[in-house]
């Protein structure tokens, strides 16, 4: 049941609608006045520098989306997350921004920057000589210590700025983009806000929270905002958002299953089978059997599902980057073999690529299917494998693609196995399914 | 002495008088012969008789509307009959026939052989269940229930009941006889040729690979329901069969139309096929097992395909 918790994943932080159940609890008391603490001396310092990003309709004049930022520079230029300001880079015509800061003040911003594979953004804001946040050296160099004590700031729920006290955790683990785990309270509309360790300084950005999880947060860390700042300084403004997201994209991409294509898969022995599981150390693999279902199974199946921690943000309605494969073991002595066969049937329907708003996003799937021997030696087993992949329709060379693939070498025993591939370059999307089914072989 | 016949629409004979004497005069007064309730016809509209060389005449009694030929739209004073072609005064059809003219042989009865049709409808009854349940058996993959197997059974028998019965009473209404014996056995012949279609399309589809073969389904299922309808329609009677043969070919043609629109709109929005592709045990592959280089040159070729698919869509979003 946790593997399905998991497979909620992770919930971007800016406020799309208020949610529907806004009952307030109340403190019963007031708490005695004491002495003032980081908290308070971190919130203080906060107002002119902090601000909250919204996304407006442009027509409409109201809110579309809200999330938050802050002031990096003296002359205006202010870190936020590529989602919150993602509708104003991908449709300028329909959305723009504008910027309330905690001291009230408020006008146009303008976005100039983003870095998708990080989640940021940086606009740029009519105010001169304001006091910004400055990023903390250590957090810069990674010497941060497990346990310290971390506030983040920002605009919860649209109902104004706050300070959440919480403790510094360390970078993820697994997560292919590097991300730092921030023990606190956060909600939807903190994202983009700074995380400020006692003295103010920033050590890393709001950007998400583990649905499921209990004050599990992530923080992009600051050495990213810090890079993409000096980058947008020194870089030619960029002119063409979608242009530039979709030359990011295949650039992450490119990398992404560079990096899986070099370290590739390992074998794991499933009953008489070898099948390929993922090797990087950003995969999350775990099992799961039919063994202990009511009605008893008249087949079992032990499956390994391996999903990448590689989700990517590029629209409310498209996330991409997933890479997944899963491998079930099936074997049965009560059912013949037709019936064995109806079971797998079940099993191995080539699933809807999950990712996106379909229309929109990408073209109708084309497949094929057909028998396969991976190489002619008994120890790969026929297989009967269906092949189908989408292309999407707003960056060109990047496709969606899933292989399902049966092994036909017994009525009464086989593996099926799978394997996604979420924006793969079509070279790349072919070489992958080719080690992969040349990796399940029979032991037999 | 003669016969003057009045015939219906469909040139069957409606009533029958025998005329003693050598002339007879039909119309809708009640002097005539042959009495008309036909409020077309004249009182007195046309008199038959024979003349010189012996021949039968019909001859206009200058009537308003006159009188014609069937299929003839020349009004003519004086017909001679031939005993074959009817006569239309009003809307009414006549036809005289001398009491010399020659009818065919009686047809020879078939031998007595009622047992084989209801013996062939069992059988198809039998058979048809028999494909369902065993096809329901194969595909059983948890605890077999008596009601998985019952319940489709009993719904197809009723559907097959109901579907001979509207067409007995069809054929009943314009034939005047219900057929159920060969209505029934039409309507076993389609279910069973359908049904063991299907599964043959789920087997080519696995076993030589022809999603072709399942996906369009459909259309197999529309051509046997418009042969059985043919072959039902053909049975209420025999006159006319090209004419309901176009007209049961445009209304399945339409049909099957409409389902292919309907399934490419489908298609379109979700983005993919909702067809199941079914597994069927190893040992009954008949196609040869490709090697890995040929089946990723064929991947390789969807790669034009999506490309072309993805311009097409920039096009139509460039028109909008």
């Amino acid at each position: 049941m946790r593997s399905a918790a998991k497979v909620a994943c992770v919930l971007v932080l800016s406020l799309a609608m208020l949610p529907g159940d806004s009952r307030v609890v109340r403190a019963a008391s007031e708490a005695p006045a004491a002495a003032r603490s980081a908290a308070e001396s971190v919130y203080a310092a906060a107002p002119p520098r902090l601000l909250q990003i919204r996304t407006l309709v442009a027509e409409a004049g109201r809110q579309a989306s809200i999330g938050s930022g802050f002031l990096v520079s003296a002359d205006g230029l202010a870190i936020t997350n590529y989602h919150v300001v993602a509708q104003a880079a991908l449709e300028p015509k329909t959305f723009r921004l504008e910027y309330v800061a905690a001291d009230g003040s408020r006008g146009e911003a303008t976005l100039l920057n983003v870095d998708l594979a990080n989640d940021l953004a940086i606009v740029h804001l009519d105010k001169r000589d304001a006091p910004y946040f400055t990023f903390d050296d250590a957090a810069m160099s990674g010497s941060l210590s497990k346990g310290e004590q971390l506030y983040s700031l920002g605009n919860p729920l649209d109902l104004g700025f706050t300070v959440n006290q919480g403790t510094y955790n360390g970078p993820v683990a697994r997560s292919y983009n590097e991300r730092l785990h921030f023990t606190g309270a956060m909600n939807a509309g903190m994202s983009g806000g700074p995380t400020v360790n006692a003295e103010g300084r920033v050590v890393g950005v709001n950007v998400a929270k583990q649905a499921g999880g209990e004050l599990v947060n992530f923080l992009v860390p600051a050495r990213f905002a810090a890079a993409l700042l000096k980058r947008t300084r020194e870089q030619e403004p960029v002119s063409d958002f979608r242009a530039e997201i979709a030359r990011q994209l295949v650039a992450w991409q490119s990398g992404l299953y560079k990096s899986f294509g070099a370290e590739g898969f390992r074998a794991t022995v499933l009953g008489p089978y070898r099948a390929p599981e993922a090797s990087p150390p950003w995969f999350d693999c775990w099992s799961q059997t039919n063994a202990g279902a009511i009605p008893r199974p008249r087949a079992s199946v032990k499956s390994i599902n391996c999903r990448s921690e590689t989700d990517l943000y590029v629209a409310r309605d498209l996330h991409t980057g997933l890479i997944q494969l899963s491998h079930s073991h099936v074997s049965t002595a009560e059912l013949n073999q037709f019936q064995f066969a109806s079971f797998l049937t079940q099993l191995s329907q080539a699933r809807t690529m999950s990712g996106g708003a379909v229309r929109k996003w990408f073209t109708p799937e084309r497949c094929h299917e057909d028998f396969v021997g991976a190489a002619a030696t008994p120890r790969h087993p026929p297989l009967r494998v269906m092949w189908c992949a989408r292309a999407h329709r707003k960056f060109e060379g990047l496709y969606d693609m899933a292989l399902v693939a049966v092994t036909e070498d017994s009525g009464s025993e086989a593996l099926v196995s799978r394997l996604s591939l979420q924006a793969v370059g079509y070279d790349d999307a072919m070489a992958l399914s080719k080690r992969f089914l040349q990796a399940v072989q029979a032991s037999r | 002495m003669m016969w003057v016949e009045i015939l219906s629409r469909h040139r069957d004979v409606a009533s029958r008088v025998r005329i003693a004497g050598t002339e007879a005069r039909i119309g809708r007064g009640y002097d005539n012969d042959v009495v008309i309730d036909d409020p077309y016809v004249a009182a007195q509209h046309v008199r038959i008789f024979r003349d010189d060389a012996g021949q039968l005449v019909a001859e206009d009694l200058g009537t308003a509307n006159g009188t014609f030929l069937d299929g003839s739209k020349a009004r003519l004073v004086r017909i001679v009959l031939d005993g074959t072609q009817p006569i239309r005064i009003g809307h009414t059809y006549v036809r005289v026939r001398d009491t010399s003219h020659a009818v065919d042989r009686e047809r020879v009865a078939p031998p007595e052989l009622r047992a084989l049709p209801i013996v062939i409808a069992v059988a198809l009854g039998a058979l048809i269940v028999a494909v369902e349940v065993l096809h329901m058996w194969l595909v059983q993959t948890s605890e077999p229930k008596a009601s998985n197997y019952l319940s489709p059974v009993l719904g197809m028998t009723a559907v097959v009941l109901g579907w001979v019965g509207m067409w007995a009473l069809l054929s009943r209404i314009f034939a005047g006889r219900s057929h159920v014996l060969r209505n029934m056995l039409i309507a076993l012949a389609g279910v069973l040729a359908v049904s063991l279609y299907n599964e043959f399309a789920n087997f080519a589809a696995f076993a030589w690979t022809w999603p072709i073969a399942s996906d369009y389904a459909y259309a197999v299922l529309w051509v046997g329901v418009a042969v059985v309808c043919f072959l039902h329609l053909r049975e209420i009677s025999r006159s006319r069969l090209w004419l309901k043969g176009a007209l049961v070919t445009v209304l399945f043609a339409t049909v099957i139309g409409v389902q292919t629109l309907q399934q490419s709109e489908a298609f379109s929005d979700a983005g993919r096929r909702n067809t199941a592709r079914q597994l069927f045990p190893p040992a009954l592959r008949l196609a040869p097992v490709r090697d890995e280089g040929t089946f990723f040159g064929d991947i390789a070729k969807l790669r034009s395909k999506l490309d072309d698919d993805r311009t097409r869509g920039l096009a139509d979003e460039a028109d909008r």
